[in-house]
């Protein structure tokens, strides 16, 4: 993607160096953008959410070492998933037996995944205190999901514009044609 | 830097200004629809979305209850439409749990389906599901509310979009992968006939792996016509879709650039700068536009999203898939555009959201029988035999583990072929290629080449889509590759999408194969010794839906090879004979058993070989007897019209035969439960023995049958 797309128009240089992205730069230094202001006040709404259960790691809700292996996280993760299943939970704790399997459905979900697991342990490793399991994953997907929304609203915007001027002779194909006779039709009417 | 700064800040601060004004107007509008105004309302908002309380019971809602067509939901607002969306979850739970079929599909789609119903104007604008076990929501949106509760029983709603039913339902749908072919279709002929509708596909990432959505992106990419293409993408591409041991991990290539797309993190300021860049440049002549267009939105795309750009069709997203707002938006914005063109919308959903559940399962409850709301639990009955897939699967590993040629290959069916258990003890051998029959069955004739010994496992109607390859690449070639058809006959409450009434006829008019059924399970174990033992021409075997009858099993799950071309006499009698194929075979057991009321002792033979026929044993049949009757639970032109044949060539219909054919009518039986089809079918052993009774002259007794 080079950025000299016209020859003789003076592009700047885009210095990108010193903005790019990366998981570990943490919220308060990113411009505040308006989706991040919203997800700042979830992240408060979410945080006392949490506040029953203290900072419990993927490793120690499985009850495995943090060097364990893949064979030992299957085998704790199969453990839990017998006993909380909410099919053969007692019927008074149904719920917190759904709830705790599927935090732990979650924990073996990252830790199974070999480059998730490397930026949990990462994460874990800076001590952040945000390696609460769901509160993590919240964080990090509303990151995501928020990108998302910028970028399908640029998609539209492109599209629009693409559309406006689609119909124009020089587009041969079969669709183009059939709306351009279709227009015509509709106009001399 | 100032002026941006206090440009930032005024921008900021219009947002939260804006924000709390909307959440403080909206905040006394929150429960204007409620069912009781004292007691805490089953579906209620919370903070962080809609909540539902699934009890046994049926659950209010008030706001779907004023929606008994699309039309009636135009004037809604988002907020409105979010409690719609609740709503239709806690009626979806409360209907299948009582009913039984696809749950979290339905539950997935929820959101989407009332963003599209509320956007566009069915039937006017078409919405084609692909498969269709989503389609819950859409049939309770348009009309079929009332009906709900018959959903895949006899004479009730069918549990696919079907024309018949609605014209809400724009095409017939059950095998996966044809939306956006049928779009398309429609599409073009919606711009030839000078109309002005919208057409949308709805097809999900598992379809995806078929080559006929390539096929119909490739072709809507070089037509060019006015296509919407949305993108269902759960990460589930296999069903169901779980092995044994937990979630499955999605199969193929495609998974890993659809992840990719959810995840990327990069472009972003690469795409500020774009963006930057057309607004300083736009304005000017078109051409120019286009070209800069054209560069930004390489710069601003979802890495990953050139395989949908290359082939024609304009990508958007990943969009949140259970975000209300942000679809309608999307689907207003691609409505209102003149000619876009075919656009995909990859929207990301959860398989069973909003149903705690579903959402722990490991199959994430896709295919359910009756269970109960409040905790997921399945109310399962014991048969009193295993399932025949069961017996397969177990039959089958008992053959790998002393041949270690055997590998098992399926398309995206691990659980319903049973080959999940293959899986689990032959990782390396049990191969699931993603939804591409033909792919499966060619692929299993380039393993046969090199001396392994495949078994293919697909359904009797599936296979129909690799018939090419089943007739050129196998049979043609004489490469011994053993098919499996499982779900061969009438199946149920899926209903005639599903039913495999054709595998005898376009499987035993190959020159090649060895076509054979099993009467019971236990003859289906030492079948499948006997295809594992045919190493020099292919051959297949079918099975139904269903349970065994508990027959004895071969001494440890392993079969015997059979003696080729050779079936069995199971009663002897005279003057009726009684020639079964496959499980009909036990159909006649009972008939015979009630004929004897009669005072008839009818022979009853169980056939086992459709190619090569047994010659010694219906020429026997055919010379001892007078009545000769075969009977198959498959179409015209299999086992009945073969026997037919062979009688024809050898002279022994010169003589004084009676011989009769029972086969599936001449029509395909609607869905409902499976003695109901069989009844409709006329193949009850009711029906069998007022044949007999007719053809030896007395019918009035064969009317008076019970």
């Amino acid at each position: 993607m080079s950025c000299g797309l016209f020859p003789g128009t003076a592009v700047p240089p885009l210095n990108l160096r010193h903005r790019t992205a990366s998981p570990a730069v943490p919220w308060s230094v990113l411009p505040l953008k308006r989706n991040s202001l919203r997800a700042a006040t979830l992240k408060a709404r979410a945080a006392v959410e949490e506040g029953g259960r203290l900072g419990a790691s993927f490793y120690q809700l499985l009850g495995i070492s943090e060097g364990g292996s893949l064979e030992e996280i299957k085998r704790a993760y199969k453990q839990m998933a017998r006993k909380y299943h909410p099919d053969v939970s007692p019927p008074d704790l149904a719920e917190e037996y759904t709830r705790r399997f599927i935090e732990v459905q979650e924990a073996y979900e990252t830790l199974s995944d070999p480059g998730r697991r490397a930026m949990y342990d990462r994460d874990l490793a800076r001590g952040l205190q945000f390696a609460l399991s769901s509160k993590r994953r919240f964080d990090q997907e509303f990151q995501e999901r928020s990108m998302w929304k910028d970028r399908w609203q640029d998609q539209l915007e492109l599209l629009k514009r693409k559309s406006t001027y689609d119909n124009s002779t020089a587009n041969l194909s079969w669709g183009a044609r059939m709306r351009r006779q279709r227009a015509a039709g509709e106009s001399s009417t | 830097m100032a002026a941006l700064a206090s440009q930032m800040v005024a921008h900021v601060g219009a947002s939260c200004f804006f924000s709390s004004r909307r959440s403080g107007f909206n905040a006394k509008k929150q429960f204007r629809v409620r069912a009781d105004g004292d007691r805490k309302a089953m579906i209620r908002k919370e903070n962080n979305g809609w909540k539902v309380d699934f009890s046994g019971e049926k659950p209010p809602t008030p706001l779907l209850d004023t929606v008994n067509y699309p039309i009636h939901m135009k004037n809604l607002s988002v907020q409105d439409l979010e409690q719609l969306a609740a709503e239709l979850r806690a009626d979806i739970v409360y209907t299948v749990s009582n009913t039984g079929g696809h749950l979290s599909a339905s539950l997935g789609v929820v959101e989407l389906t009332v963003a599209l119903h509320h956007v566009f104007n069915t039937p006017d604008d078409r919405i084609i599901w692909d498969v269709g076990h989503q389609a819950y929501p859409h049939k309770i949106l348009t009309g079929r509310r009332s009906r709900m509760h018959t959903i895949r029983q006899t004479s009730g709603l069918a549990g696919f979009p079907k024309r018949d039913e609605s014209v809400y339902d724009a095409f017939g749908v059950g095998h996966s992968s044809t939306s956006i072919s049928a779009g398309l279709g429609m599409a073009v002929g919606r711009d030839l006939l000078g109309k002005k509708n919208h057409v949308v596909s709805v097809i999900g990432d598992g379809a995806m792996t078929a080559g006929q959505a390539y096929e119909a992106m490739n072709n809507s990419g070089y037509l060019d016509s006015n296509l919407i293409v949305v993108l269902n993408d759960n990460k589930q591409v296999s069903l169901p879709t779980a092995t044994i041991d937990g979630p499955a991990t999605p199969v193929g290539a495609l998974s890993g650039a659809l992840t990719k797309l959810q995840a990327s993190t990069k472009f972003r300021k690469l795409r500020e700068a774009a963006k930057n860049i057309t607004k300083q440049i736009g304005g000017p002549a078109h051409e120019v536009a286009a070209k800069v267009d054209e560069y930004a939105r390489g710069m601003i795309s979802a890495s990953g999203s050139t395989l949908f750009e290359e082939l024609g069709l304009y990508y958007i997203g990943p969009v949140d898939g259970h975000n209300v707002e942000d679809l309608v938006t999307i689907f207003q914005k691609v409505k209102a555009m003149p000619a876009p063109g075919p656009v995909l919308i990859h929207i990301v959903t959860e398989k069973g959201k909003g149903y705690p559940p579903a959402e722990a399962a490991a199959d994430k409850m896709h295919g359910v029988v009756k269970f109960d709301p409040k905790t997921g639990k399945q109310f399962k009955s014991k048969p009193s035999a295993l399932a025949y897939t069961q017996y397969f699967a177990e039959a089958l590993i008992k053959e790998a583990e002393v041949d270690d040629k055997i590998v098992a290959i399926h398309a995206a069916m691990g659980g319903g072929t049973g080959l999940n258990y293959f899986q689990k003890k032959f990782p390396d051998r049990c191969f699931d290629v993603g939804i591409a029959e033909q792919h499966a069955v060619t692929f299993a004739a380039g393993l046969a080449t090199e001396g392994l010994k495949p078994f293919c496992a697909i359904y009797s109607s599936f296979l129909q889509r690799g018939y090419d390859q089943v007739v050129h690449d196998v049979d043609l070639q004489k490469i011994p590759v053993r098919f499996a058809l499982d779900r061969a006959g009438l199946v149920g409450a899926d209903g005639p999408t599903h039913c495999g009434a054709f595998d005898i006829t376009y499987m035993a008019c190959l020159p090649n194969m060895v076509v054979m059924a099993p009467a019971d399970e236990a003859e289906l174990m030492h079948m499948i010794a006997t295809a594992a033992a045919i190493d020099d021409r292919p051959s297949c075997f079918r099975f139904p839906r269903g349970s065994g009858i508990g027959v004895p099993l071969p001494l440890n799950n392993k079969g015997i090879p059979l003696e080729i071309g050779k079936g069995r006499i199971l009663m002897e009698g005279n003057r009726v004979a009684l020639l079964g194929y496959g499980s009909m075979v036990q159909t006649c057991v009972k008939a015979a058993d009630s004929l004897r009321n009669h005072g008839i002792t009818a022979t009853v033979a169980d056939a086992r070989f459709c190619k090569p026929l047994d010659a010694e044993l219906i020429r026997s049949l055919a010379n001892e007897h007078e009545i000769l009757i075969t009977v198959e639970e498959g179409s015209i032109g299999g086992f009945g019209s073969h026997v037919c044949h062979f009688l024809t060539l050898n002279g022994l219909l010169d003589k004084n035969l009676k011989l009769r054919s029972m086969v599936l009518p001449d029509r395909y039986i609607d869905h409902g439960s499976p003695q109901d089809q069989i009844e409709e079918a006329g193949l009850s052993s009711r029906h069998i023995s007022a044949t007999v009774l007719s053809l030896l002259g007395r019918p009035k007794e064969a009317l008076q049958l019970q």
